[in-house]
């Protein structure tokens, strides 16, 4: 049974159209990464798998719930959901433990003293241990991404969403965060991935997508779609970005 | 809602406490009199008819006749201290059931209002300053200014004769401005009735009159047409047991007779340090006023606030057109609109400090919305989405994540506003709430100090002020660190 199904997905700002029919599905425990050049659609298709956007056609079923529907309690099929912003989003009057215990503590999921000791288990997963009681402007962009991951498993989510993690951060720190990534893969977890590292996307991804125009142009194993592509318009953006 | 339940608890409370609070410094009349306590509209400083002595009771000619005649035919009364266009105004929006405040009976005001029978002859003069000799009569008035008091009989004259001998008219609220304007040579010379004038000049105002009593209209007792008729009959039988006993002839005596008191010899600090504690009141006043305002404002600011940067179309609409309007009035006519035009439109009485909190709350309100929606706005997106994509339901994401960090850079816009609001108290005054402007303007009414008090209220304004800031910025930078 597929994880996440995507129908005839459209969704308009206005007048701009930034997707335009989108069909695909993820299985359980694949990953799954979606490239493809600014303003192509990628990172709305993103925010419309947990309902941050409001879709304009079509259907997405999360679970084999359908998100979109006005019956369902979207804050509940969100708690399954993990998910990871290019600008972290650290809730910065929060110190690092605070940010990541709270939505568990607040939601009622665990106690704040269980909280707080799966809190400290997921920073040493993201090798953050020493940071607990920082504050998230003490931290760097790489450990805030770290911390931002954790933030986000804390929740005991079975899909995660990554919004190009490493863009906003400097060259040195982006190995840092693609290390917890592929640990995290690794484990099984099922990921959506909006990336511009391709040698990451090539090496961890079992599914590449490449979306252009608002439409997925071309997809499928990593081999194939950066060995071999098929498209014109995956050739010429493929030569561009390696 | 629950805030909204809260904050009507909060709305009754008030109104209870506001109509519970006897209202000035009302001198009612000792006998326990059957029937109403009926509501007197004067003026505040129209000395020898009505002002404040020393200690703060209001005293005068009408004063002092209005309460031997409420004794001698057995009513009950409150003054409302409102200042004379305020108090006509008031009378007319059928706020209070009389006026008594040196009031000329005119044709004019007999279409509005019944008058009682006249209780004093009285007429314009003319005076300058102290010191001058250049002007004898209106002929030399060409080309100058001349104050004068708005809605007065000393207006209309001065108007009568303006163009004939071609001089400007200046208009002020009460006569204190006027004398003023004349002692700082402004204005060359001012017209008023004769024995405010008179008066005036026995308190050293540093003014001298130059020109024989204009033969005008005698001062009458006022209720609104065909309102208060046994009111009226009362004041008049009353006077005319008075002027039998010989009680009226003392009481003139009393004022503007030769033995009249003339100021005791004080020192200027003596007088500032006689008016401090008056003062003081006044201040307090202000400062509960906008404690109170700003506590509604708040309410006010948050409910809109919130309708503003919330997702229901209606509902920002609606906030949008409440901070328009609130924010597009100047507080004056917004307090002459709450306090006048409501109650005359849909003929009820509301007191001056509901009226005042009310005008107050609103134009604060209207600000702390916007204070409030540019706070939230101003927190990235990316903070809500990060909380909502955790599972975290909008109002929670709300409170404990965006509200949180939207105060840190609220709080110096918000302390501003309370300065704000603060000194805006004090055009409240035109509605008759004697807060630390209009009790220094009531002081300078009595002794023509404006310097001294002037300078002694702008400096407990600044010295609250700067209090406040100061408070402010220390709370601000333990918000800022933790």
């Amino acid at each position: 049974m597929a994880k996440i199904r995507v129908e005839g997905l459209k969704k308009s700002f206005g007048s701009n159209h930034v997707l335009k029919g989108i069909d695909m599905q993820v299985e359980e425990g694949e990953v799954v990464c979606v490239i493809g050049p600014s303003g192509s659609g990628k990172s709305t298709f993103l925010r419309c798998l947990n309902r941050l956007e409001d879709i304009t056609a079509g259907k997405v079923y999360v679970h084999d719930q359908n998100i979109n529907d006005p019956s369902i309690d979207i804050n509940k099929a969100r708690e399954n959901v993990g998910m990871v912003f290019q600008h972290f989003n650290l809730f910065p009057h929060f110190n690092v433990l605070k940010n990541i215990t709270f939505a568990p503590v607040e939601l009622g999921k665990q106690n704040a003293s269980e909280a707080r000791a799966s809190a400290l288990k997921l920073l040493e997963r993201v090798d953050l241990s020493d940071k607990a009681e920082a504050f998230p402007s003490q931290l760097s962009g790489g450990q805030k991404q770290r911390v931002a991951i954790a933030r986000a498993l804390a929740m005991n989510p079975d899909i995660m969403l990554f919004d190009e993690p490493t863009s906003a951060l400097d060259p040195e720190m982006v190995g840092e965060v693609l290390g917890v990534m592929k640990y995290l893969a690794s484990e099984g977890m099922t990921m959506i991935i909006v990336t511009h590292e391709m040698g990451f996307a090539r090496e961890v991804a079992d599914r590449v997508i490449f979306m252009d125009g608002g439409y997925i142009v071309e997809e499928g194993p990593p081999e194939k779609v950066f060995g071999s592509p098929e498209h014109e318009r995956t050739i010429s953006f493929l030569e561009k970005v390696l | 809602m629950k805030s909204f339940r809260v904050l009507y608890a909060f709305l009754s409370l008030l109104i209870l406490i506001a109509a519970g609070i006897p209202y000035g410094t009302a001198s009612a009349a000792a006998e326990p009199a059957s029937g109403k306590v009926y509501q007197i509209g004067t003026d505040v400083t129209f000395a020898p008819f009505e002002f404040q002595d020393a200690s703060g009771n209001f005293v005068g000619i009408d004063m002092d006749l209005l309460d031997a005649i409420a004794k001698d035919q057995n009513f009950q009364y409150e003054i409302k201290p409102l200042g004379f266009n305020a108090a006509v105004q008031a009378l007319e929006a059928r706020q209070v059931d009389g006026v008594i405040a040196g009031m000329s009976i005119t044709d004019e005001r007999k279409q509005k209002f019944d008058f009682s029978d006249p209780y004093f002859k009285s007429g314009v003069v003319m005076a300058i300053r102290e010191d001058q000799e250049s002007i004898k009569g209106y002929e030399d008035l060409k080309g100058k200014k001349v104050a004068v008091k708005t809605g007065t009989e000393g207006y209309s004259f001065a108007e009568s004769i303006s163009a004939e001998h071609g001089f400007t008219i200046v208009p002020f609220d009460d006569s204190a401005q006027m004398y003023d304007d004349v002692k700082t040579g402004n204005s060359v010379a001012c017209f008023d009735d004769f024995p405010v004038l008179a008066y005036g000049v026995k308190q050293n105002n540093g003014l001298k009159i130059v020109t024989d009593m204009e033969p005008g209209a005698s001062y009458g007792f006022a209720v609104s047409k065909g309102q208060n008729q046994e009111l009226l009959q009362k004041f008049n039988a009353g006077l005319v047991n008075l002027r039998a006993s010989g009680e009226f002839d003392r009481i003139q005596e009393k004022y503007v007779g030769e033995n009249a008191p003339s100021p005791a010899n004080q020192s200027r600090m003596g007088l500032v340090i006689e008016s401090l504690p008056y003062l003081l009141k006044g201040l307090g006043k202000t400062l509960l006023l906008t404690i109170v305002s700003l506590f509604f404002a708040f309410f006010i600011g948050l409910i809109f606030g919130f309708m503003k940067v919330g997702r229901n179309k209606w509902l920002r609409g609606i906030a949008t057109v409440f901070v328009d309007i609130f924010r597009g009035i100047p507080l004056l006519v917004l307090a002459f609109f709450i306090y006048f035009g409501i109650p005359q439109a849909f003929g009820f009485t509301m007191s001056p400090l509901v009226a005042a909190v009310l005008t107050l709350s609103l134009n604060a309100g209207a600000y702390v919305t916007e204070i409030i929606r540019g706070g939230i706005q101003s927190i990235d997106p990316g903070q809500l989405e990060a909380a909502r994509s955790l599972g975290l339901p909008y109002r929670k994401a709300m409170m404990k994540i965006i509200i949180p960090q939207a105060i840190k850079i609220m709080i110096p816009t918000f302390i501003n506003q309370m300065v704000i609001t603060l000194k805006d108290t004090s055009i409240l005054s035109v509605i008759g709430m004697v807060e630390l402007t209009q009790s220094g303007k009531i002081i300078i009414a009595r002794t023509f100090s404006s310097f001294d008090i002037w300078l002694t209220v702008a400096i407990m304004y600044l010295i609250v002020i700067t209090i406040l800031t100061k408070f402010a910025d220390r709370l601000e930078r333990k918000v800022r660190h933790g």
